[in-house]
């Protein structure tokens, strides 16, 4: 046997390898291999497509799921065709993970070319100021793009550069009440008696409970965010502002419409018309339990119909229909919403910043806001396209009803220069609204009215914490960067009324 | 006397002088091949275990936002800040109070089975030993899902307490504030427990047979036996089991994120989704300030841990003194 010769016997002039020379030898050689075969894991787009400007790799990181197939068809296919030297490789990541995942792939430098800001977006500018992106004005016409007037200074534009575009409207809300046309019908409501009120929306819950299997409402409250954009948008729609007054610039946790909004919620609950699992669930847990025939109504935004076709197209096709925000009585109040900010960013590291600015400027196009509006997400900036998109008629009427029940609200940050910095300065302030709503719903015994008035104080306190520690920096800004006195809370706040507030 | 001295020099020859460096240097270059082969693991302890340790104590120095590269050095302001936050203590207590729930619970219910299954005459042991221990195998998210769906006020569970009264209306285990950690730690307890009864198996099976059958001569029953001959050579294991499982306990993340996300309001927030939490999931992520969270509570556990160590050892004293 071969392997049985010592290794000594070497021919005259070798050197001689005895067995632990051999393994030493052996593992510094096998090291030596790996360590050269690691040498792929954080290069940027720019080392690994080349450094032409028209070839190479674009990475794309996002969270919207409904999108998947529109991009890959209208946008990500054609766009490559038209570009051999370009691929572009997305990453659909769940909501909740992607702002971590942009933290860890900031710190080893891994950025995606092209990413949204889910998780990290209360203030871009914050980012910006911090070299995570690049300006792309430079090479792309963004300025006569079909969205130019939705481009603002402070959120899409910073020191005269443009960022990123606006790609959904800002007239939308997620206290849409969706119901399952077959429930409704089963139980003698009929979809198109609308139910206007808060207590007309408790009548149709009730019927439901009470003449069917399945519960009149679904409320998931295991998410504290989506509680707390439900109660403010109906504490909107029973006449609050909004979180903040823009009229004074105060904060209105405890105003009489935030209290009853919470107080409505309850009085679902103790009704018994809210699905007993609903305590432990997420919105998207709602929404297969919702699919599954387990509940009539179910208040969530746009992206509803967009979501359960990814998911159970029948369910779209056993029938769906959508109200508009119900408020306390007969007086109408409008729902605001802030200007839409940008979507996607490119990374500072990205070496192809030329073909990411071009993506974008096509998804300002015509052509490609009618293919978003026909995923039927969020819907595009250019809301008239939806009129003639392939859209399922419920969604048509969703979007239609925004026009009439949503207004803009101002924004700090498009009225003043340095006002993100506070933003970017304010700490979390807990319990805030939606973990209030929560413990009310889990059947805590809390002064829900002392609670909000609690977390409006501390809310407040925080903000002048900010703002006196930004101040002390040597930043002009104040209070006023939150008062805007031509606000009229029935009346969009357009550009020109910055200038004369 | 020359002559002693001469004999003690020559029986106790003086030491060779101390060369560590050339030595040190020496060894080096001729085991060349074992330091190499040390080296990844050297490397990888450096990098994935000391290196996140000695960080998170720097980085607790810092006030450093998560879209920030790097943080501004605040000196002590983050404790001073988590020392008045009371979320941070509810935390606290909630990770203590989840400890001293079902580490004995895990560690008793184990015991138990283990002794059952060590039995002769126990039927299917083979199977139930599977049984128990497929759970182990099962990812903590997995199992994290699919246990909000059992607990809630609709589930089998909640419904079967109702239909045979132990309950007047159903509860959603995880949704509720007063249930939610406890049912963590119940499911918790369900998923680890076979692991925990493998390691008393283990152990039950170094006593001999002899020492069992003498006990049995001696006319001792079988609970005699256990509490007189058994349970004191379990005690070393106990120890050992008892650590594996504390540590194991302050590890619960993916289960209770998944089972309760530490809801509601704040009531299931163990240690861990408090510095996820402010690390990762707030509008603006405080790093700085989750780090100093980690070391804190590292620290207050070391501190609990050295405490109990030396009550143990006291309280063993006083035992002994009173023999």
């Amino acid at each position: 046997m071969r392997t049985n010769i010592p290794l000594e016997r070497t021919p005259a002039g070798m050197p001689s390898l005895d067995r632990r020379r051999f393994l030493g030898v052996s593992g510094a050689g096998l090291m030596t291999a790996v360590l050269a075969s690691c040498t792929g894991g954080g290069q940027s787009s720019e080392e690994s497509g080349g450094s032409s400007g028209a070839e190479g790799t674009i990475r794309w990181w996002d969270q919207f799921r409904p999108l998947t197939e529109m991009l890959e068809q209208d946008l990500f296919t054609p766009y490559t065709e038209a570009h051999p030297g370009i691929t572009i490789e997305r990453r659909q990541l769940a909501a909740a993970d992607l702002g971590q995942a942009l933290q860890v792939a900031r710190r080893s430098n891994q950025l995606p070319d092209v990413h949204t800001l889910v998780g990290l977006d209360s203030a871009p500018a914050a980012l910006v100021s911090e070299d995570w992106f690049q300006p792309i004005s430079e090479f792309a016409d963004f300025d006569s793009s079909p969205v130019a007037d939705q481009i603002f200074d402070g959120l899409h534009r910073f020191d005269g550069e443009i960022y990123s575009v606006p790609l959904f409207s800002a007239r939308q809300h997620q206290t849409i009440p969706w119901y399952n046309t077959e429930l409704l019908t089963q139980a003698g409501v009929d979809p198109e008696d609308e139910p206007t009120t808060w207590d007309d929306l408790r009548a149709v819950a009730r019927q439901v409970t009470d003449n069917t299997e399945a519960s009149g409402i679904f409320l998931p409250a295991q998410n504290p965010n989506y509680l707390t954009a439900i109660v403010t948008q109906l504490a909107m729609a029973a006449g609050a502002p909004g979180a903040i007054d823009w009229s004074t610039g105060e904060y209105v946790y405890d105003s009489q419409p935030f209290i009853d909004a919470v107080e409505f919620l309850l009085s679902l609950q103790r009704d018994g018309l809210v699905h007993p699992a609903s305590a432990a669930m997420i919105p998207r847990d709602a929404l297969a339990r919702w699919a599954a025939g387990e509940g009539a109504i179910f208040p969530w935004g746009p992206w509803f119909i967009g979501d359960l076709i990814t998911e159970s197209p029948e369910v779209v096709e056993r029938g769906l229909g959508c109200w508009s925000i119900p408020r306390p009585g007969a007086e109408r109040h409008s729902v605001r919403s802030g200007p839409a900010g940008g979507v996607f960013w490119v990374s500072t590291d990205s070496g192809q910043p030329a073909v990411a600015a071009d993506l974008l400027l096509q998804m300002t196009g015509e052509d490609f806001q009618a293919a978003l509006a026909s995923a039927m997400d969020q819907p595009p900036a250019l809301l008239e396209t939806v009129e003639t998109a392939d859209v399922h008629p419920a969604y048509r009427d969703c979007v239609s009803r925004f026009a009439e029940d949503v207004r803009i609200a101002p924004a700090p940050e498009i009225g003043h220069p340095e006002a993100w910095r506070v933003v970017a300065e304010m700490r979390a302030v807990q319990p805030d609204l939606g973990i209030i709503v929560q413990s009310a719903l889990s059947g805590e015994d809390i002064d829900v009215a002392a609670q909000l008035r609690t977390f409006r104080e501390a809310a407040s306190a925080e903000r002048d914490r900010a703002l006196a520690t930004v101040q002390q920096e040597g930043i002009e800004v104040g209070l006023d960067a939150w008062v805007f006195s031509n606000w009229e809370p029935e009346s969009d706040y357009m550009i020109e009324d910055y200038e004369g507030r | 006397m020359t002559a002693e001295l001469e004999q003690l020099r020559t029986t106790h020859p003086p030491a060779p002088p101390a060369q560590p460096r050339a030595g040190v240097l020496r060894r080096l270059r001729k085991d060349w091949w074992i330091y190499l082969f040390l080296l990844p693991t050297v490397l990888g302890y450096g990098a994935y275990t000391v290196y996140p340790l000695l960080a998170s104590w720097w980085f607790a120095l810092l006030d450093w936002p998560g879209f920030a590269d790097q943080g501004t050095f605040v000196g002590l302001e983050n404790f001073e800040r988590l020392l008045a936050d009371d979320l941070f203590w509810n935390s606290f207590r909630n990770s203590l109070v989840f400890l001293v729930c079902a580490v004995p619970l895990r560690v008793g219910l184990a015991l138990f089975l283990a002794i059952l299954l060590n039995r002769k005459k126990t039927p299917f042991k083979g199977f139930l030993r599977t049984l128990y221990f497929l759970p182990v195998v099962t990812t903590g998210a997995i199992i994290g899902v699919s246990f909000t769906l059992l607990l809630d006020a609709g589930g089998p569970i909640s419904l079967a307490l109702v239909q045979s009264g132990l309950l007047d209306s159903p509860v959603n285990f995880v949704a509720d504030t007063g249930t939610s950690l406890f049912a963590g730690a119940a499911v918790w307890v369900w998923k680890w427990l076979g692991i925990t009864m493998i390691y008393w198996l283990a152990a039950l099976q170094t006593i001999p047979e002899e020492v069992h059958e003498a006990a049995m001569l001696d006319g001792a029953g079988p609970g005699r036996e256990f509490l007189h001959v058994t349970l004191p050579l379990l005690v070393p294991f106990l120890v050992i089991i008892t650590l594996i499982d504390t540590v194991g306990a302050l590890n619960v993340f993916d289960l209770m994120y998944t089972l309760t996300a530490g809801g509601p309001a704040f009531s299931s927030e163990v240690i861990e989704i408090f510095i996820f939490r402010t690390a990762f999931g707030a509008s603006v992520p405080q790093l700085g300030y989750a780090s100093a969270a980690a070391v804190l509570f590292g620290l207050i556990t070391m501190g609990l841990a050295v405490a109990q160590a030396v009550g143990v050892g006291w309280a063993r004293r006083s035992i002994g003194g009173m023999k």
